[in-house]
């Protein structure tokens, strides 16, 4: 009797997390080689949602909004990454396109919806719940409602630390570091990487110098965005393929940015890597479930004593 | 005719016709609608208690659903467990909430801005994930079902809630009381403190508002009104699940809040009603038409920011004075 | 309590942020029934004092006694409770209510009216003391208008009204004609000049002229700690302040 707009409401707790580990990979392994795994596929998904996280903490420290959207910026990417590397063939041309496609996607997005509201800092949280809503129904339109899987591009095991470990992960993890180092590059070396941070720094400074704040702050949107849809496409061969595979990662993202402190770069890396090792080693010995509630509630106490980071300095 | 004048005849208006949706409707042909009225007046419930917090304190919460679903397992437990009757039963939902509601707030209400909305969301998936894992408490998803008890028993007269019109006019009767205390609310002294604590927090401390235990009450009275309408859903649904704990629906409660206009009385059932009409008129005929209620929140947001409820105000302003709305009521709490 | 109790007596208060050392040990005794001002460059930490009186911000060290208990410790809106209210240099009321319902909410609240139930609106007293109120700044012609769209000074009279709700025995004023055109400043200074024979009055002002002009008693205030006290003529012949003052031009 209850009508159809509790769709909206699905079953997230129990279906695959795309954070947590795949346990089949490692049946038949002695314990302690269990748990190591677990860890390096909490290492794995770490540098994959820093590169997500990283996207999400620049949006906030410049524009001072929170991009509920940012989840789902992700799951374009990874659905973006399946239809291409399908149609195409080649999933390195997906990896090329997607993020590109972020860049472009993103500018539209700060111009028509952002920009006119930026601002009025609790609204945005509201105009990207609708974004939100949007995009999903938009994809679920489209490209449907049934989660997909993508293939590796590269298959087969490496023999490391007595464990056969799948290449095609490693090689994420590794792509995903080298992404990550070649962002702050970027920002420390680059004209354009100086005015972000300066923009960051203060704003109104920033336009005195004759810094084009307007534009620099709808690029960093861009950027953002495009950072979320690469780390889909990483992870597309190593998650499902859905329409809703944001909502999981979203929360996830906002854990490393809170942890690491809002606006703190270096601070969201090293916050994501930690919590998902973290979440990996728990949920060894407990369910995915309680892992979850345990890095939530290690957030909010986070929040709630240090609101500027784990590795803010001793302020306050 | 005078403003608050226009305004009282709308109220008495919107009354009647809530009243007699159970006769006309059916007489119309559209007896499904009686539900779907019945619908809204629940949900709006949750829209007041987001308005609540961010029409008049000031504070945007996306974490409602927690306090939804206290409110509707508080029903189910207590009836599956001791077999209490249908107003103990709401009470202990709203207590439940309430109850809950405070102790989440003594920490939450500690933050403001992101971080407030950020603790909310954190501290209301924490129970989400929790009551997913508690099966044998809560049935997680598939949820927990129950036989309401009547709504009035005395001797061989009762009233149960399998008669559409008793289950009707139980919800209207309850989701009504909540609007007019929230309406004395509003215009009372602590009304007044939320409004001030709204508006400027460090002015409020200094003429001697305790600020955060203003937004305490606040938040534990948002948490009761969610509460409750999570108990309504419980009897409406006959059943309790954790998946509307999850932080979609404080996002669609949130939705309907800003779309009926925050900081007005009527504004939430403006929203709610506006958007579950659409819902069911739109659906049916499009599958997809969460993309038209995406694209209404942010073209609310960006062109109506008063929403609803402010059209309409400015519109009875129009009637009343022959010109545009002037500074008279902005920011009042008496919009009816 | 004798009758020649100071209105506040501070002592060793020290305030750093961040290693920077905005109040350094300060002590003084703000005599009653005198109007006190605290002059000094910018900089030299009055505003601070001011945050460290009301309980904005948390004080490193020292004691601040006021009627007989230091209040260090103690929460903003319970240091109004007990008497002492303040203005802010940046005017600050509640600028998208009623000028009437600025004033009723701080009368409510310092009759510790907070009944979910009833009507603000209908309580008598309460709407007479209002009434009041904002007859005694002037404003009763602005009772009914948005407080956001009032002009400066009439904000800074609603503002001082707010402040006299609480009944404060110790009226703290920060800057209190800073933006006011000539016959604006005048109101405000007459009206200050009114005040002060009732409550102890504290200000903190840039405008010399002004100060000269109605303080009884001056402190003046450079890196954190005092730099002399006196008079209006001990202090305009006080070769140390000159040296600050010169030393240290202000840019304004």
């Amino acid at each position: 009797m209850l009508s159809s707009h509790f769709d909206l409401t699905p079953s997230y707790g129990s279906r695959q997390n795309p954070i947590c580990v795949k346990w089949t990979t490692f049946s038949g392994h002695l314990v302690n080689e269990l748990v190591f795994a677990l860890a390096v596929n909490g290492l794995v998904w770490g540098l994959i949602i820093a590169l997500i996280a990283l996207g999400l903490s620049i949006i906030f420290g410049l524009l001072d909004i929170i991009n509920v959207a940012h989840g789902d910026f992700f799951m374009l990417g990874t659905v973006g990454g399946l239809v291409i590397a399908v149609s195409t063939g080649s999933f390195w041309l997906a990896l090329a396109l997607v993020p590109l496609f972020g860049l472009l996607l993103g500018a539209i997005i700060e111009r028509v919806v952002i920009r006119p509201t930026l601002g009025q800092a609790s609204l945005t949280i509201v105009t990207t719940f609708g974004l939100s809503m949007i995009i999903q129904e938009v994809v679920r339109a489209t490209y449907g409602a049934q989660p997909r899987r993508l293939t590796p591009p590269i298959n087969g095991t490496v023999h490391v630390f007595g464990l056969d470990y799948d290449i095609y992960r490693l090689c994420a993890a590794l792509f995903a570091a080298a992404c990550l180092i070649a962002f702050f590059l970027f920002l420390s070396r680059t004209k354009l990487g100086t005015w972000i941070r300066a923009v960051r720094h203060d704003p109104e400074t920033a336009t005195t110098l004759g810094i084009p704040v307007t534009q620099v702050s709808a690029f960093t949107f861009a950027l953002g965005t495009a950072l979320a849809m690469l780390g889909g496409v990483i992870a597309a061969p190593i998650t499902t393929v859905e329409f809703r595979t944001g909502v999981d990662v979203l929360p996830f993202c906002f854990m490393a940015v809170i942890i690491g402190g809002l606006g703190n770069l270096q601070g969201t890396v090293a916050a994501a890597v930690l919590l998902a090792v973290l979440e990996g080693l728990v949920s060894s010995f407990t369910e995915p479930t309680m892992a979850r509630i345990v890095s939530l509630g290690f957030m909010s106490v986070v929040l709630l004593v240090r609101p500027h980071g784990l590795f803010a300095g001793a302020t306050r | 005719m005078t403003t608050s004048g226009l305004r009282i005849l709308f109220s008495v208006v919107l009354l009647l016709v809530l009243v007699a949706v159970p006769y006309v409707l059916p007489a119309l042909g559209a007896t499904f609608w009686v539900n779907i009225v019945s619908e809204i007046l629940i949900w709006s419930l949750l829209a007041a208690s987001v308005n609540l917090l961010l029409g008049y304190v000031g504070l945007l919460s996306f974490g409602q659903a927690l306090y939804f679903g206290f409110g509707m397992y508080g029903v189910v437990l207590s009836i599956n467990t001791w077999g209490v009757g249908f107003w103990p039963a709401l009470a202990i939902g709203v207590i439940a909430a309430s109850a809950m509601a405070f102790v989440t707030g003594i920490f939450a209400v500690r933050l403001t801005w992101h971080y407030f909305a950020i603790i909310t969301v954190v501290f209301s998936l924490i129970f989400y994930f929790a009551a997913m894992s508690t099966k044998w408490l809560t049935g997680g998803d598939d949820g927990l079902s129950f036989t309401p008890p009547p709504v009035l028993s005395i001797g061989s007269f009762r009233l149960s809630l399998a008669d559409a019109e008793v289950q009707y006019y139980t919800i209207l009767v309850i989701v009504m009381a909540c609007f007019a205390l929230k309406y004395l609310l509003v215009n009372s002294a602590l009304g007044l403190r939320f409004m001030a604590v709204r508006e400027n927090d460090r002015r409020a401390a200094l003429i001697g508002i305790n600020v955060y235990f203003t937004r305490l009450a606040a938040f534990v009275l948002a948490g009761a009104l969610a509460g409750v309408s999570g108990a309504l859903f419980a009897f409406f649904g006959r059943y309790a699940s954790a998946s509307y704990m999850f932080y979609h629906v404080s996002g669609e409660a949130v939705v309907w809040a800003i779309v009926g206009g925050t900081g007005s009385l009527l504004g939430p059932l403006a929203g709610t009603g506006a958007l579950i009409v659409f819902r069911e008129l739109v659906s049916t005929a499009w599958e997809h038409y969460l993309i038209a209620v995406g694209a209404i929140t942010i073209l609310v947001v960006m062109f109506m920011p008063r929403g609803l409820a402010g059209g309409w105000d400015a519109l009875i302003q129009r009637a009343a004075t022959g010109k545009a709305g002037t500074s008279e009521t902005a920011g009042v709490a008496e919009k009816a | 309590m004798s009758a020649a109790a100071p209105a506040l007596s501070i002592s060793g208060l020290t305030k750093r942020f961040d290693g920077l050392v905005a109040v350094d040990g300060l002590s003084i005794d703000l005599e009653s029934g005198k109007l006190n001002a605290v002059i000094g460059p910018n900089g030299a930490g009055k505003t601070t004092l001011f945050n460290l009186i009301t309980g904005e911000i948390p004080a490193n060290a020292g004691r601040i006694m006021f009627a007989g208990r230091d209040i260090i410790g103690l929460k903003p809106h319970d240091i109004v409770r007990r008497g002492i209210s303040r203005t802010l240099q940046i005017k600050s009321v509640f600028g998208g209510l009623t000028v009437m319902d600025n004033v009723r909410i701080a009368v409510l609240t310092h009759e510790r009216m907070a009944s979910p139930f009833r009507s603000a609106r209908s309580l008598r007293s309460a709407a007479r003391r209002t009434e009041e109120l904002i007859a005694e700044v002037g404003l009763s012609e602005h009772s009914q208008d948005l407080a956001s769209s009032l002009s400066y000074g009439d904000v800074a009279l609603l503002e001082l009204a707010l402040a006299l709700a609480a009944e404060p025995k110790l009226l703290l004023l920060d800057e209190p004609v800073c933006g006011m055109g000539p016959q604006e400043t005048e109101r405000a200074v007459n009206m200050i000049r009114k005040l002060s024979k009732r409550i102890d009055v504290v200000l903190i002002e840039h405008d010399m002229e002004v100060v000269f002009d109605i303080a009884d008693y001056i402190m003046v205030m450079a890196q954190g700690s005092v730099l002399a006290t006196g008079t209006a003529s001990e202090i305009a012949a006080n070769s140390k302040v000159q040296e600050a003052y010169l030393g240290t031009p202000e840019d304004e």
